[in-house]
């Protein structure tokens, strides 16, 4: 009886296991806008909006605080120390974006943002520049063959990079860059084939899907992919502005209220186990001409919405006062109507919903 | 989609017998390879009669992948690829310049969307010229609409030059050889012509090419856009993927130009719109008003200078006699871009 029993016998109770997982992939509340949900490795965030609304700076600024050490030199700075890896399907990045932010993050981390304003602009700490930088990792791809080329072959790379710091982030910008070229792949001459997959949107997103999933058995890593999400909404978009001269005051939050809906196949949809809406809020709450986002967490569902501006630092040029980039988000104000009681309810309501 | 039979010259080891197998899993070409799970292939391959074949066979397969990959790249090596191979090319015009710190730059795809007559072809001819002035090397125009016009460039030129008038003429004549100009009238031309200007740009090192004109680019995709397939949307994310290869892996400087269509409740819209959003990196508005202060630049989309939809200049704009524009379109004076 006892042998026939002992497959049921458990490995470990529910308490263990929970340890054993927490110690492995310990939650971690990221910086704004990532403040609301703790996140953890294996986690897959989608982070939907149209263009432009810093999906990309967010990226930027989660792969930032990825590279940054906890502390340097006695100075913190909050960072995991891990290596991250970016993928640029949109082959849109510039490295001038990270290479400034992250300066003028150190900056101000030494807390000598003021004097570097009056004398030498560029003080800051090389060395450390230099370190973390090299934990930043990147590739592109034009097509999604190379895509599950990179994929397929990621578990070699990653293990390379064990021997300095083990890789905690893999970046995607964007999941739907070649979903045009995708759906409209030549079908399969030689279709009748029995067991040949056939080229198409869907397999290829079965396969990134498959390949993404078994990479983070082996290196459980934070998965953050941007989604634009403009297309596939075309009926969505006319109706809205249909509407608008029907209704007397077209209220802006209902028409932004509309259920988002997402145009990769549901294999994607269900991978995902987090998703960020951005939208870019023009008008009334601009703060000194910056451009103001707001995010809110469509899954799980939580009922308030954050804004940003992204911060940008004035520097005279010998000619024109022209605006410098550098990326800081800056959480600046919760939306209206909420108040402590409710949002504390809803992060105990979301660790409860989090899953995986 | 290369059939793994072309690989055994190379590779011994994907003989006949590892192609059977690959074949009984419907494996036939090195992308369906992609689309397959290689674990469970490995996990058949065990259980086969040869196992060790196979297995080295799927290795030698993987190694083929990896070796045509782009490799990963450090921040530190990235930063060193930009400095080093990157450089801005100035438009000429300094209002531009200024704008976007220095001008356009090499590796970015730099769109002007603007409606008619808001000076898109005079910025693409005007940063033509500068660049063949200056020597820094080849621009190659694509035209679609027959708006390149040599009397204008020559007229840039020759405003460039000193005035001694013996050297002025050679040094235009010079300066115009080096802008080379093709005229494209569909999209599958273009993307024909795009491949093999790529090809000949990673296989000719002195083939020095720094700037590529598309002018105007929407003309030739937004007739393909639209009705139910994803075929014109194909065609426009190909064009745009080709364009940011070109850009980054060679080295150059693209720009495009979108003109501007009527949408809803008559608001001028873009032509390429909403899905062609993600594909340039730089977008820069013109919002041709057609009055002595000049045209308005809005940068509505940039990697790292901030301030969508925010920052606008006035670029100084004077008025200028030109012939070709003024039998076109019946005006009497056409504004230069200076």
């Amino acid at each position: 009886m006892t042998s026939a029993f002992s497959w049921i016998a458990a490995d470990e109770t529910a308490e263990q296991a929970l340890v054993r997982i927490y110690k492995k992939r310990p939650f971690l509340i990221f910086p704004p806008p990532f403040h609301r949900l703790p996140l953890r490795a294996g986690n897959v965030v989608e982070i939907v909006g149209p263009s432009p609304s810093a999906k990309t700076l967010i990226l930027i600024q989660a792969a930032i605080n990825c590279i940054l050490p906890k502390e340097w030199k006695g100075v913190s700075y909050g960072g995991l120390e891990r290596a991250v890896l970016f993928i640029d399907l949109d082959c849109r990045f510039d490295v001038s974006s990270i290479s400034r932010a992250l300066q003028r993050r150190i900056i101000d981390a030494n807390g000598l943002r003021r004097s570097s304003l009056k004398g030498n602009g560029n003080e800051y700490d090389k060395e450390l520049f230099v370190s973390s930088m090299r934990r930043f990792l990147y590739t592109r791809c034009y097509n999604s063959f190379e895509f599950l080329a990179t994929l397929k072959t990621l578990h070699h790379r990653i293990q390379q990079e064990k021997g300095g710091s083990a890789v905690y982030m893999l970046l995607i910008d964007s999941i739907g860059a070649f979903y045009w070229m995708d759906r409209a792949l030549p079908t399969s001459s030689t279709g009748n084939n029995n067991n040949r997959k056939s080229l198409s949107l869907q397999t290829v997103v079965e396969t990134v899907v498959q390949e993404i999933q078994r990479l983070l058995v082996a290196h459980p890593m934070l998965v953050l992919a941007t989604k634009s999400a403009a297309f596939g909404d075309k009926q969505s978009i006319t109706e809205v502005i249909r509407k608008r001269p029907d209704e007397k005051m077209p209220d802006p939050r209902d028409a932004q209220n509309k259920p988002h809906r997402c145009f990769m196949p549901s294999v994607w949809q269900s991978f995902v186990s987090h998703r960020m809406l951005l939208r870019a809020l023009d008008g009334e709450s601009k703060h000194q001409n910056r451009p103001t986002f707001s995010t809110e967490w469509l899954l799980p569902p939580l009922n308030c919405s954050d804004h940003f501006t992204v911060n940008d630092v004035w520097i005279c040029s010998v000619r024109i006062a022209s605006i410098f980039f550098i990326a800081n988000l800056i959480v600046s104000s919760f939306a209206a109507g909420l108040s402590l009681d409710p949002q504390m309810k809803c992060r105990r309501k979301c660790s409860a919903v989090t899953k995986r | 989609m290369a059939p793994l039979e072309d690989l055994e010259r190379d590779y011994p080891i994907i003989d006949s017998n590892f192609r059977m197998f690959c074949a009984s899993h419907g494996i036939f070409t090195d992308t369906d390879f992609l689309l397959h799970d290689l674990s469970a292939l490995e996990a058949f391959a065990r259980q086969d009669y040869a196992p060790d074949k196979l297995e080295q066979g799927i290795k030698q397969m993987i190694s083929i992948i990896e070796s045509g990959q782009r490799p990963w790249l450090n921040g530190v090596e990235l930063l060193e690829d930009s400095q080093l191979n990157k450089c801005t090319l100035s438009t000429g015009c300094e209002g531009i310049d200024i704008l976007l710190q220095g001008g356009l730059r090499e590796g970015h795809v730099t769109e002007l969307v603007g409606p008619s007559c808001s000076g898109k072809t005079q910025i693409c001819l005007k940063s033509a010229s500068h660049v063949a002035r200056n020597s820094l090397g080849k621009v190659v125009y694509f035209d679609t609409g027959n708006s390149f016009s040599p009397k204008r460039v020559a007229q840039f030129l020759s405003l460039l030059s000193d005035p001694s008038a013996t050297q002025t003429n050679k040094a235009v004549e010079r300066d115009m050889s080096s802008i080379v100009c093709h005229s494209v009238f569909d999209i599958f031309t273009l993307l024909d012509m795009l491949r093999q200007l790529m090809n000949n740009l990673r296989s000719q090192i002195s083939f020095q090419v720094r700037m590529l004109i598309i002018d105007s680019l929407s003309s030739l995709i937004a007739p393909v856009l639209g009705g139910g397939g994803a075929h014109g949307h194909a065609l426009m994310a190909t064009a745009g993927f080709l364009l940011k290869e070109i850009a980054h892996e060679s080295n150059l400087c693209v720009v495009v130009t979108n003109h501007m269509v009527a949408g809803e409740a008559g608001m001028l819209k873009p032509a390429l719109g909403e899905s062609w959003k993600s594909i340039p990196h730089v977008r820069l508005l013109l919002s041709g008003k057609y009055s002595a202060t000049g045209t308005r630049i809005t940068i509505l989309k940039h990697p790292y200078l901030v301030c969508p939809s925010q920052k606008k200049l006035l670029m100084s704009i004077l008025q200028y006699w030109h012939p070709l524009r003024m039998k076109a379109s019946g005006k009497s004076a056409d504004f230069v871009v200076l």
